[in-house]
């Protein structure tokens, strides 16, 4: 094959890859998955391990921690 | 984003974008190379420039010229074999076989090659090993360089042709045995210095593999020019 | 839903009542319990073992004599005994018990038939003890990331699969309203794995590609190993594990997507930047040249999300050994990434290209960035499945001080020394002579090499004060564990 082909194929990928892409952006738009993104960072936190609260420690400060509460 | 498709097929296109760019292309590019003589000829048999030749507007190309040998050619016999020893111990990680063009690291310089490596003189070979690491020099022309004893000695503890060496001892390639009384040294027995010899009485051979590495070593030689890429003065 | 859930069930969820329900966190943990310690236990053993080569090979680097004599532990061997044993052992056996438990929390799903995990996990450390066995008798694939015979592939593919299959299950299982960007990197990872070793198993061992295309698709796949495998759970694991910890949502959320896409388009361009000024189409090595520049930007975009998370909470931060590493490994993820975009411009790697920086790139990489978050995800993940706390506070220490300042100095000591190496094998005198003979050069690398042999013993330290303490709590006496509460599953209610 010639050189001119091979640009050729690769215009075509690239274009046909910008399509989809173009595609998939107006789709997602339209279904409104854009929207209220940064909702989404709170959605790993729930009741268990709520937000703003520090969930990991070195074990014995942990302990102090504990005892202090208990007593 | 909720819809599982669309993620897959996200995650599945960006992949086949690289594959098919990186890897399908460049097997179709060279999926047409084959062997050749240092100067093609066009249809009508006269001398071309390069590997291809412009006709009607077309560009086509060459034949290989008659009565001259086509490079690269396939290790075969001994040098396959000592390839498989070359692998299974891991030169690869130390040791390069691509010569960089001039001007671009200095690989000519260090005598190394006297041309740059292109993608034909891979096409015979099972097992490229290009390598990514120079801890050892570049091997690709190592035949061209030293003799066969040198490969021997270098091979039995690099410390004797190469002081301050870093590479590792391959003496259990070799048998260190006694000399035979009745039928004197062995033909294949390889001259080591007394600083570095077993002992009196004892000499050092090579084994079948460390005759195959070295049938290998030997062979690797890019002493032959192709249309795309000419040795540098 | 019955006590014994079939198959069937599992795979398609419409089919069961329950699914209305979510999993609470803590039955999520108890679901991974048994085949996370397997996987966890294996990587430790792996750890240590990947450990002891990466010594022996260090130090045969500079005293090419030590055990020279004995073939199956030439450099050629155990160095890639090393590198099997860290990626395939360490770090796909960590990721195993990692990747499903953060997929199982962020979907709210339990993970079902954890048998068919315990299975797929005896299949893989067989694969990978056979495979390194066969590496250091002599199997070798010459190959760079592929040295495992071509006898266990099927083994390989038959237990990754049956991993991989419960990951996406999951997903299908997911009961939580949201998709978090961590399930998003999981996903694309445990589908990218596969193909990529598929495609590389093909092309390179079965029906091996003619000439340099070998080399390409070395390439293409050993970076994406690191790229698409490696580094999408490290981070899918830093996003998960730091927002919870410090109970602070990640900086921009819609950052964390655009990331997620760039990585994903740009990364798997990257690798070809291993062969450049190679015998390879020139064309290539300039994609590659660009995808590997234009890393630049998910680089970025991870580390505003990452480090503007931590920001301001670096005391409680500092107290958590979950977060010491995870952040050590965030920011060496800047820190490489950044490095290895400078390294794919031709004139650099003029420079790197076949000396010790790459090497040190390469540690940096896997170990200072992927091993490091992982190290921390293991910290909050044990005590979340045992229901217990570390044993010693010491040991976690000494793990992290050892292995922080030991990556450090290996990093600083391969790549000074690297670039010394490159300036010095390239360096022309006036008549266009080299002016270092090639042994000056090498004789000139071996302090730095002796520097990379104290790191990796600083790293040996610190892997056995993690082992003992992993060990010491899976086999310690449960009564303990209830005292303490360390899971704050049940914040402090419990303890009124």
């Amino acid at each position: 094959m010639d050189w001119s082909a091979y640009i050729l194929v690769g215009f075509l990928f690239a274009g046909l890859f910008f399509l989809g892409a173009s595609a998939a952006l107006y789709w997602a738009h339209k279904h409104g998955q854009l929207s209220n993104l940064e909702k989404g960072a709170t959605s790993i936190f729930d009741e268990d391990e709520p937000m703003g609260e520090v969930t990991d420690s070195f074990p014995e400060k942990k302990r102090k921690a504990d005892s202090g509460e208990d007593s | 984003m909720k819809s599982l498709p669309l993620l897959f097929l996200g995650i599945f296109f960006t992949l086949a974008f690289s594959w098919t760019g990186i890897i399908l292309t460049s097997h179709v590019q060279m999926k047409g190379l084959a062997p050749a003589t240092p100067q093609l000829v066009n249809d009508d048999g006269e001398p071309i420039e390069g590997p291809t030749y412009r006709e009607r507007g077309r560009t086509v190309q060459g034949e290989n010229a008659e009565g001259v040998t086509a490079n690269p050619q396939p290790y075969v016999g001994e040098a396959q074999r000592g390839k498989l020893v070359y692998q299974e111990m891991g030169c690869l990680y130390c040791h390069s076989q691509q010569v960089r063009r001039e001007g671009f690291g200095a690989d000519f310089e260090r005598g190394w090659g006297n041309r740059q490596s292109v993608a034909r003189d891979y096409i015979e070979t099972d097992r490229v090993m290009l390598g990514t690491m120079r801890t050892g020099p570049d091997l690709s022309n190592v035949g061209l360089r030293y003799s066969e004893l040198w490969q021997y000695q270098h091979l039995y503890n690099p410390q004797i042709t190469s002081p301050g060496s870093t590479m590792p001892p391959y003496a259990f390639l070799f048998e260190v045995q006694p000399v035979s009384e009745t039928r004197g040294p062995s033909p294949d027995a390889v001259e080591i210095p007394e600083e570095f010899h077993p002992g009196d009485g004892l000499e050092v051979v090579p084994t079948r593999r460390a005759k195959d590495l070295v049938a290998y070593l030997m062979n690797l030689q890019q002493d032959y020019e192709l249309p795309e890429m000419k040795f540098t003065q | 839903m019955s006590a014994t859930p079939s198959i069937l069930d599992s795979i398609n969820p419409s089919q069961d009542a329950d699914t209305s329900l979510k999993a609470r966190l803590g039955e999520v943990d108890a679901s991974m319990r048994v085949p996370a310690m397997l996987f966890l236990i294996s990587s430790v053993l792996w750890l240590l073992a990947g450990t002891v080569f990466a010594l022996i090979a260090a130090i045969k680097a500079t005293n090419p004599e030590f055990l020279g004599a004995t073939e199956w532990l030439t450099f050629g061997r155990v160095r890639s005994a090393h590198l099997n044993a860290m990626i395939f052992g360490w770090g796909n056996n960590v990721i195993f018990a990692v990747a499903p438990w953060i997929m199982g929390r962020l979907c709210r799903a339990r993970i079902r038939h954890t048998n068919i995990l315990l299975v797929a996990g005896v299949f893989w450390n067989i694969a990978v003890t056979v495979g390194i066995i066969g590496i250091m008798k002599g199997d070798m694939v010459a190959v760079e990331w592929l040295e495992m015979p071509a006898y266990i592939t099927p083994l390989v593919a038959i237990s990754y699969a049956l991993v991989g299959v419960w990951v996406i299950i999951a997903f299908r299982w997911r009961q939580s309203d949201h998709v978090y960007v961590s399930q998003w990197y999981l996903l694309a990872a445990f589908f990218w794995l596969p193909w990529l070793y598929t495609v590389a198993q093909v092309m390179l061992v079965f029906e091996p590609a003619t000439g340099v295309v070998q080399s390409l698709t070395n390439w293409w796949f050993a970076h994406n190993v690191l790229g698409l495998w490696l580094t999408p759970t490290a981070i899918a694991a830093a996003y998960y594990l730091i927002p919870k910890v410090l109970g602070r949502p990640i900086h921009s959320y819609y950052l964390s997507v655009v990331g997620f896409w760039a990585l994903a388009l740009f990364y798997n361009w990257a690798g070809v930047h291993h062969l450049i000024g190679g015998p390879v189409p020139a064309w290539v090595i300039s994609a590659g040249v660009v995808g590997s520049v234009m890393m630049v930007i998910p680089v970025i975009v991870v580390a505003i999300n990452h480090h503007l998370t931590v920001v301001g909470l670096h005391k409680p931060g500092w107290a958590s050994p979950t977060i010491r590493f995870v952040v050590f490994g965030a920011i060496n993820y800047t820190a490489v990434s950044l490095l290895g975009s400078l390294m794919a411009l031709r004139n650099v790697n003029e420079v790197t290209h076949f000396t010790h920086f790459t090497v040190g790139h390469a540690h940096h990489g896997v170990y200072a960035f992927f091993t490091m978050i992982m190290f921390g995800a293991v910290y909050y993940m044990m005590p979340r499945l045992l229901l217990r706390e570390w044993p010693n506070a010491f040991l976690i220490k000494v793990h992290w001080w050892m292995c922080a300042m030991g990556i450090v100095l290996m990093v600083v000591a391969l790549q000074v020394g690297g670039w010394i190496q490159g300036l010095q094998m390239n360096a022309l005198s006036e008549e266009g002579t080299p002016v270092y003979t090639f042994l000056e050069v090498v004789e000139n690398t071996k302090p730095w090499l002796w520097g990379r042999s104290l790191s990796g013993l600083m790293l040996l330290i610190g892997h056995i004060a993690f082992a003992v303490n992993v060990f010491w709590m899976v086999f310690s006496p449960k009564t303990e564990a209830q005292k303490s509460q360390p899971t704050l599953l049940t914040p402090s209610t419990g303890q009124s």
